[in-house]
């Protein structure tokens, strides 16, 4: 195992895509301060396929909340696509976050009284205006085209995940941000959904995904381990990088 | 061609949540049709008791001075002087003996005014003719026969039909009436009282008095005091209690929705989540929620108005016995009440929108 010092020597950062540097995300309640997230340093670059991994508690959800530009660090510059969010006003970081990310989630969150199609499109309400023609183009890019009209609870658990993924995609965001995207899925279509996202990666998105599935974490370039300041696995396919809280 | 719109996401989460939708909408309906109904009440309040109060007869008196008789154009001077919805009538007395030689007091004056005036009197029969009589309940026990009423006023005989008897527990039963003209005829007495009945509360009956007094500086006039004090203390109640009636039913409904609302936005946490991570601000998640609450109070309104207009119909028919129409005037301060409760029932929902950290809502924790 090795463990390396700092983003530098692992990433081209005139090509990151995010950068985080010396990031911090600090909560405080009942009259103490609790360390989320401490001094994280790391680069992703624009294309790179990361998995991060780590066990429940160690500040995963923290670090998706910031890279996601649903919450601002305390400390550090967060940078996405080259701007630092952790100025921003929460409404230009909605503005932000509707244009770089796409989001795919464990448990899909569809709405439940919309359509597949609809629910495609809610991406692009909150993003600009609707298209019906390009929100099911992405439909059948991830094989979905005619289950365009039905309701969530008419899809299986794997078409949901697809459609959510269609979702994400919609208003080519450069970074696809999936949180545990296989895992409410069974094995069949965890490998669809894997094979759907290596699809992805091999057209170019940045990928971000938090997984605890060595599986799916083998199938990306480089691994960022979130535990207590030390590292527990190897790299595959990249090197891993240590986030101290 | 699908269309994605604020309104159309709204009326699918509406029919989606059906039982909440529902739940919510009863409350806000029960709350503009309570709201309706009082109102409604309310604003024909005055009208309808006062016109309850008219049962109970005059309520102003005016008499003669004691040296002369009224004017014979006294009751002319009062109606024009009371307006055109006030009733009149006047009176003439004097103490005769009747055939058994028992001194009783006759009354001359205009049935058909009395009828009116006095609606509150039990008679069983009016007098239709010039020669016929009322007679007091305890009177009629004064005469030998009460069909054929002999009566001597200064030596002057009279000899009248008893038409029907008369109960109102008060002087009145103690006297013996006949129409003015076979009275003033028979005694030579002419009229000394007039009874008025102004609708109206107090001011109004007040404002009459004074009208009255500059008129006719010559005469007396009094109020009934007991009556119009009564009438007013009353109205008044009744008023207060509508008040209170309206407010405590608002509070409770405002209680109820803001249970409901609370449930609907806890329940949809996730939902609102996911918008907020789809680049949905906040001002765009509480504008949603707000709009819901906002068409949730405004179909309670439209819903309530006509349940309340008919709950009030119901009741004035029931209590006052004449129809109370729905008053479209209600409409906006039932509109605005409902408005309050929702807003004030959106409050701690809108906290919570507030508060939503959808990393941790969308990973389920």
């Amino acid at each position: 195992m090795k463990e390396l010092p700092n983003f530098e020597s692992q990433t081209r950062p005139d090509c990151a895509v995010i950068a985080l540097n010396g990031v911090t995300r600090e909560y405080s309640g009942h009259g103490s301060i609790v360390r989320a997230l401490g001094d994280a340093t790391f680069s992703i670059v624009a294309g790179e396929w990361v998995a991060i991994t780590g066990p429940s508690g160690s500040g995963k959800s923290t670090l998706v909340n910031l890279i996601g530009c649903l919450d601002r660090p305390t400390a550090g510059e967060l940078k996405i696509d080259n701007i630092d969010v952790a100025s921003m006003t929460a409404t230009e970081l909605d503005r932000f976050r509707a244009d770089k990310i796409g989001f795919i989630f464990q448990q899909f969150h569809l709405i439940p009284y919309l359509s597949a199609l609809e629910n495609v499109m809610l991406a692009q309400y909150f993003h600009s205006m609707t298209d019906e023609r390009e929100a099911l183009a992405s439909l059948e890019r991830v094989g979905l085209g005619k289950r365009a009209n039905h309701l969530p609870s008419e899809l299986s658990g794997g078409e949901q995940q697809r459609v959510c993924i269609a979702r994400a995609l919609i208003n080519n965001p450069p970074i696809l941000l999936a949180d545990e995207p296989t895992g409410n899925l069974d094995a069949a279509n965890q490998t669809i959904v894997a094979e759907l996202l290596q699809e992805l990666h091999r057209n170019g998105h940045t990928i971000v995904m938090v997984t605890h599935d060595p599986e799916m974490a083998g199938l990306a370039q480089r691994r960022i381990a979130l535990s207590h300041g030390k590292v527990f696995c190897h790299p595959v396919g990249g090197p891993v990088v240590t986030i101290r809280r | 061609m699908i269309k994605l719109s604020l309104i159309g996401m709204l009326r699918r989460s509406l029919v989606h949540r059906r039982a909440r939708s529902l739940s919510a909408l009863i409350a806000m309906t029960v709350s503009a049709g309570v709201a309706t109904a009082l109102l409604t009440l309310y604003a024909d309040l005055d009208a309808k008791l006062h016109k309850e109060f008219r049962s109970f007869g005059a309520n102003i008196v005016i008499t003669a001075p004691a040296t002369a008789p009224l004017q014979t154009d006294a009751l002319a001077k009062v109606k024009q002087a009371a307006g055109s919805d006030a009733l009149a009538a006047e009176f003439a007395y004097a103490v005769a003996t009747t055939d058994q030689g028992t001194p009783v007091v006759v009354g001359g004056t205009d049935f058909a005014a009395v009828k009116r005036l006095n609606s509150w009197w039990q008679v069983d029969a009016w007098p239709q003719g010039q020669d016929e009589a009322l007679l007091g309940q305890r009177a009629a026990g004064f005469v030998t026969d009460k069909k054929l009423v002999r009566l001597t006023f200064a030596g002057h005989p009279i000899t009248l039909q008893g038409a029907g008897h008369l109960r109102t527990g008060g002087d009145e039963d103690s006297r013996i009436y006949m129409p003015l003209a076979t009275f003033t005829g028979w005694t030579g007495v002419a009229p000394t009282v007039i009874e008025l009945q102004v609708p109206g509360g107090t001011a109004t009956v007040e404002a009459t008095i004074s009208r009255l007094k500059q008129d006719l500086p010559e005469m007396q006039v009094q109020p009934v005091r007991q009556l119009v004090e009564g009438e007013s203390k009353i109205v008044d109640r009744t008023h207060a209690l509508m008040y209170g009636a309206v407010l405590l039913i608002a509070l409770t409904v405002a209680v109820s929705v803001l249970a409901t609302l609370s449930a609907s936005v806890l329940e949809r946490r996730r939902d609102f989540a996911l918008m907020k991570a789809l680049g949905g601000s906040q001002m765009q998640l509480m504008g949603m929620f707000l709009l819901e609450a906002l068409v949730l109070a405004i179909a309670g309104v439209v819903v309530g108005f006509f349940a309340g207009s008919a709950a009030a119909w119901a009741i004035s028919e029931g209590n006052f016995h004449t129809a109370t129409l729905p008053h479209l005037s209600v409409l906006p301060l039932v509109l605005i009440l409902n408005l309050a409760i929702a807003a004030m029932a959106a409050l701690f929902p809108v906290r919570v929108l507030r508060g939503l950290q959808p990393a941790a809502l969308l990973k389920g924790e």
